[in-house]
């Protein structure tokens, strides 16, 4: 015999619901009563072209988070990592950083973002007030702007003028010894490519004047077919060719380019040759490309650098990339301020980063700098060299000179009006 | 009048009472969903749902004007989302370099939206089908391309930077999450019942006929060109306030809210949703996002997912979730009556 079932709530439900409504208020006490772990979220590009600019983001984070947990963690806490895609689309990214803070109870952020998603986040951050650093935006403007500037959000990356400064001179130094005076450019058709090309330009022809730009050519980003760029460059018979094509396009650019032998006919400066993504991707690589370092395991020539590229290698069967030392230099910074400050409370944290100096194996001097006034990264490895079809690829890197770049740029945020 | 007409005029008048019994529901269920909507902060403190809602105003009100033209009027324009990122960057600019009170930039974006789209809608609606669909796409680009080369005043392919400035007026201040949240409401349940008076007014029935027989809505002296570019122009400036929503939730505009895919996004809700009912890209809206949200969560492969997803409604239901839904329900109910 079956009991007929009173309608309405009965009794064992109603308190399992009261239970229910309970703990759910009193969760996220509890939670934070114990929580052992902090949680860093980290929205980042992980589908799409350009996935392997996250892809190797995480690894490097994942890799020195691994470290600092093993050390005990941030202040005592062991970091849990929250890392999601964004798709390289800025309202997405948006999206993403507000969820990873306000549903998943994300305290800090490391953004890897690229280009405009980065703002997007930017936004967010001054929105939320939670500690965001920056690990993959190159653009000079997201930090040197004063209009951009909030307290909580720092930038651990390499910038497009430190670039500049440094391409500028040592492509100076070897105009003036080779007699380069005719230059060509051939730089991907956005902001960064016109940015940086215009910089770069304008450092050479400061320490080189008597250099002329003849011909320049603006291929759309991620073109596939290269002909009529390559064809035109060489009908203008220049000394000397600059470009700032980076990953697919400029492996797909040498491969096209080495066709024509073009790389025998004039000296070539890419400043993003210099990248295991390039360099290990290009069918032929020439002997003698001048490039800038993205990442590279031979300079700084430390031991401390060569075995934390190796240690890289040996968990991910691959090298790793320009944002994988900027990301792994974040999490260190984290960790140092966080010992410093004894706390893993965002404002305090960002207190004890501006202007804090740690040994890094990314340094130019075994050290990097947090600058204080614009909360961005200085200090860290920066120069040129010649490559060579095979490992090492670039054994001998020219290092760039921090004085001058301090100098230059000053004189490139007056002349922007960012002071 | 004679005995035919007379017999007309006793059926034609309750029909009339009953349009207007329409009318008014749907003002009724708007007010009832603004209600619902605009109460929800006060059962609960889940900022990620408020986001939700708020990018569901956005998409939705860019979705469903886009149904306005694919659904109502047969027109499938493959560059509508040049209208959504025409109305976060004019809505920006206008609020970053004029500093004007937000009611004002927002008449005024959707001014420049007209103007815009009177332009291109005035070369575009002359064509058909896929010559529509191709030169719509073209000033896509087009605008898409003139924000990215004209960095000085857009700031090229890194977008809007700096933030929106958003002043408080009568009281309500958008940098205030709540208050974000029921303005967006407000936008978006205003925006659908103007759609839906214009999909039920004679103009709606005048697109549905040019969808239907444009041949022989123009022999029935309707101008046709007319018709689809007041259509083209109305759709235009509720595709802009979707994107203002948007740029008000990022505090900022971005190239990629004029690129190609954010009108892919928009034919794909409208492909979830189904285009048969006014509603249908609402809900196509609410599962895209819902689809995009967990599935983001888990992996990083939600193409797969959602390339899954596409195939199943494409060749598994063949029609959108709504029209499918309210098929099945009228089947039931002439099964029911033993037809």
């Amino acid at each position: 015999m079956t009991r007929p079932r009173r309608p309405g709530i009965s009794r064992r439900s109603t308190l399992a619901l009261m239970g229910a409504g309970a703990m759910s208020v009193a969760a996220p006490w509890v939670a934070r009563a114990q929580a052992k772990t902090i949680k860093i979220g980290m929205p980042t590009i992980l589908s799409g072209r350009v996935a392997q600019l996250g892809t190797s983001s995480r690894n490097a984070v994942m890799l020195e988070v691994d470290k600092v947990n093993a050390a005990g963690g941030l202040a005592g806490r062991q970091i849990e990592m929250v890392v999601r895609d964004s798709k390289g689309q800025p309202q997405e990214a948006a999206r993403v950083a507000r969820e990873l803070v306000n549903t998943d109870g994300c305290e800090l952020l490391l953004d890897g973002e690229a280009s405009s998603g980065s703002f997007a986040v930017h936004e967010v951050a001054r929105d939320l007030g939670v500690l965001c650093i920056h690990t993959c935006s190159e653009a000079s403007s997201l930090t040197a702007d004063p209009k951009q500037h909030i307290p909580n959000a720092f930038r651990c990356v390499r910038q497009g003028i430190h670039d500049s400064i440094v391409g500028g001179s040592y492509a100076a130094a070897i105009s003036k010894a080779k007699g380069l005076k005719k230059w060509a450019t051939c730089s991907p058709d956005y902001a960064y490519g016109r940015d940086t090309t215009g910089e770069f330009t304008l450092y050479l022809k400061r320490f080189a004047p008597d250099v002329e730009v003849i011909s320049e050519s603006w291929p759309k980003l991620f073109q596939p077919d290269y002909t009529e760029v390559v064809t035109k460059i060489l009908q203008a018979k220049p000394q000397a060719l600059y470009s700032c094509l980076w990953g697919g396009d400029l492996t797909s650019y040498i491969d096209q380019a080495n066709i024509y032998a073009m790389f025998s006919q004039m000296e070539v400066f890419a400043v993003n040759m210099a990248d295991y993504t390039a360099l290990t991707v290009v069918k032929n690589l020439p002997k003698g490309i001048h490039s800038g370092n993205r990442y590279i395991k031979t300079f700084p020539t430390t031991p401390e650098n060569a075995a934390w590229g190796d240690a890289y290698k040996a968990k991910y069967n691959e090298y790793p990339t320009n944002w994988s030392w900027q990301n792994a230099t974040a999490v260190m910074f984290l960790a140092e301020a966080a010992k410093k400050a004894n706390s893993t409370d965002g404002k305090k944290i960002a207190e004890v980063l501006k202007g804090l100096t740690i040994k890094c194996p990314f340094g130019a001097d075994g050290t990097v700098t947090m600058r204080g006034d614009d909360h961005t990264l200085v200090g860290y490895a920066i120069g040129w060299g010649t490559t060579i079809p095979q490992e090492p690829y670039v054994p001998e890197v020219k290092a760039g000179d921090w004085k001058t770049i301090f100098e230059l740029e000053a004189e490139w945020k007056k002349s922007k009006g960012y002071t | 009048m004679t005995e035919l007409e007379a017999g007309r005029a006793e059926t034609l008048a309750p029909v009339r009472g009953s349009a207007a019994l329409h009318r008014y529901r749907d003002v009724l269920i708007a007010l009832i969903a603004f209600a619902v909507l605009a109460s929800l902060p006060l059962f609960t403190g889940s900022k990620a749902l408020l986001d939700f809602v708020i990018r569901c105003s956005a998409y939705g009100l860019f979705a469903s004007s886009l149904n306005l033209l694919v659904g109502y009027t047969g027109l499938t324009s493959f560059g509508h989302g040049m209208f959504f990122g025409l109305g976060a960057y004019s809505f920006g600019l206008i609020m970053q370099k004029l500093g004007l009170p937000i009611p004002v930039a927002f008449v005024a974006t959707l001014v420049i939206t007209a103007i815009i789209a009177a332009v291109i809608g005035a070369i575009c609606v002359r064509l058909k089908e896929i010559y529509f669909a191709f030169v719509t796409l073209a000033f896509q680009m087009l605008i898409h391309s003139t924000i990215l080369s004209w960095a000085s005043f857009t700031g090229g392919d890194q977008g809007l930077r700096g933030g929106i400035p958003r002043p408080a007026f009568f009281g309500i201040n958008l940098a205030n999450h709540v208050h974000l949240y029921i303005a967006s409401c407000a936008l978006l349940i205003l925006g659908l019942l103007a759609m839906r008076q214009i999909a039920q007014s004679p103009f709606g029935y005048t697109l549905r006929m040019i969808r239907d027989n444009a041949a022989r809505a123009s022999f029935l002296g309707i101008d046709v060109w007319r018709a689809k570019l007041t259509v083209f122009v109305l759709a235009a400036l509720f595709a802009s306030m979707g994107g203002m929503v948007m740029a008000l939730f990022v505090s900022g505009a971005y190239p990629e809210f004029a690129y190609w895919t954010i009108s892919g996004e928009a034919i794909f809700i409208n492909m979830l949703g189904g285009v048969s009912t006014f509603l249908g890209p609402m809900v196509g809206t609410v599962l895209l996002l819902l689809l995009n949200d967990t599935v983001t969560r888990f992996t990083e492969y939600h193409g797969i997912v959602l390339g899954v997803v596409i195939l199943f409604f494409a060749l598994g239901l063949r029609k959108g979730l709504l029209d499918f839904v309210t098929e099945w329900f009228s089947h039931r109910r002439d099964a029911g009556e033993g037809r």
